[in-house]
């Protein structure tokens, strides 16, 4: 339980208590979890298996589908459920078979709000990891945005 | 006399053959060949063209991934974006100017 980064902090009874909220989805190999633009009503955590998340690119006149990120069970998905316009901004796929509890914002809100403890450490959890993935991105188009510097002076 | 004969038969045969040389080297000189203008104008260009010395210029560094498969260019994007991830995640540990800069060693960039 202290492997997932949405709990962390949280008591296990009480985490316990949020996971049983969610339902177990099985996503087979090759197969989509979520797709770019679908409506995001669930964030799921992954406990089993991996997920690259991918954006479209154009490559030689064809769309293909290049991945973003990788996520590794304990950590969680689709963040665009509790954000709104609550649209998933990529694409999330199981190289081969995965497993994810899927936690509907529904259900987190109803439970939120009798809990606010709770609900309080989970948003600082969720701010955490997107303020953590923020920066990295950050840092990741300044490298590029450093090389195209360097190719247009070269 | 015999002697005398044969060398004026020998000295006008010499002559004959000097008269005949003699013509054929002059036959033409008022009125030369004119090389058709294409040709020409072609013996001009390989003069003026640049030396090769055995091998052809090398190519330019964007044209290397022309000739990559896709297949193998989505996988080296991927490598890139990993190897990108993890550089980023560097920075965030210790950041600095040196570490957000560092060299890449993605083939899709070099």
């Amino acid at each position: 339980m202290s492997d997932i980064d949405l709990f962390k902090g949280i008591a296990p009874d009480e985490a316990e208590r949020v996971l049983a909220l969610g339902e177990l989805v099985v996503v087979g190999a090759g197969a989509e979890l979520f797709h770019l633009g679908d409506a995001a009503e669930s964030i799921y955590l992954l406990v089993r298996g991996r997920l690259r998340l991918t954006l479209p690119m154009q490559v030689r006149s064809r769309e293909e589908n290049v991945l973003v990120e990788e996520c590794s069970a304990g950590q969680t998905v689709g963040w665009s459920a509790l954000t709104p316009p609550y649209r998933f901004t990529l694409t999330a796929s199981a190289p081969l078979e995965a497993e994810a509890i899927a936690l509907s914002r529904e259900a987190l809100n109803a439970y939120f709000a009798a809990h606010p403890a709770t609900g309080y450490a989970v948003s600082f959890n969720v701010s955490c990891v997107i303020g953590h993935r923020l920066q990295l991105f950050q840092a990741m188009w300044l490298r590029e945005v450093q090389r195209m510097v360097e190719m247009r002076c070269a | 006399m015999e002697m005398l004969l044969m060398g004026v038969c020998l000295s006008v045969l010499g002559m004959a053959v000097v008269c005949l040389a003699f013509g054929a080297a002059t036959r033409d000189l008022g009125n030369p060949p004119v090389a058709a203008p294409g040709v020409e104008k072609e013996m001009v260009r390989a003069a003026a063209s640049p030396a090769r010395f055995f091998v052809d210029p090398p190519a330019l560094p964007m044209a290397a991934h022309a000739g990559v498969p896709i297949e193998a260019l989505l996988l080296q994007i991927e490598n890139h974006v990993r190897l990108e991830h993890a550089a980023a995640e560097c920075f965030l540990q210790s950041p600095s100017a040196s570490l957000l800069h560092s060299r890449t060693i993605s083939a899709f960039v070099n």
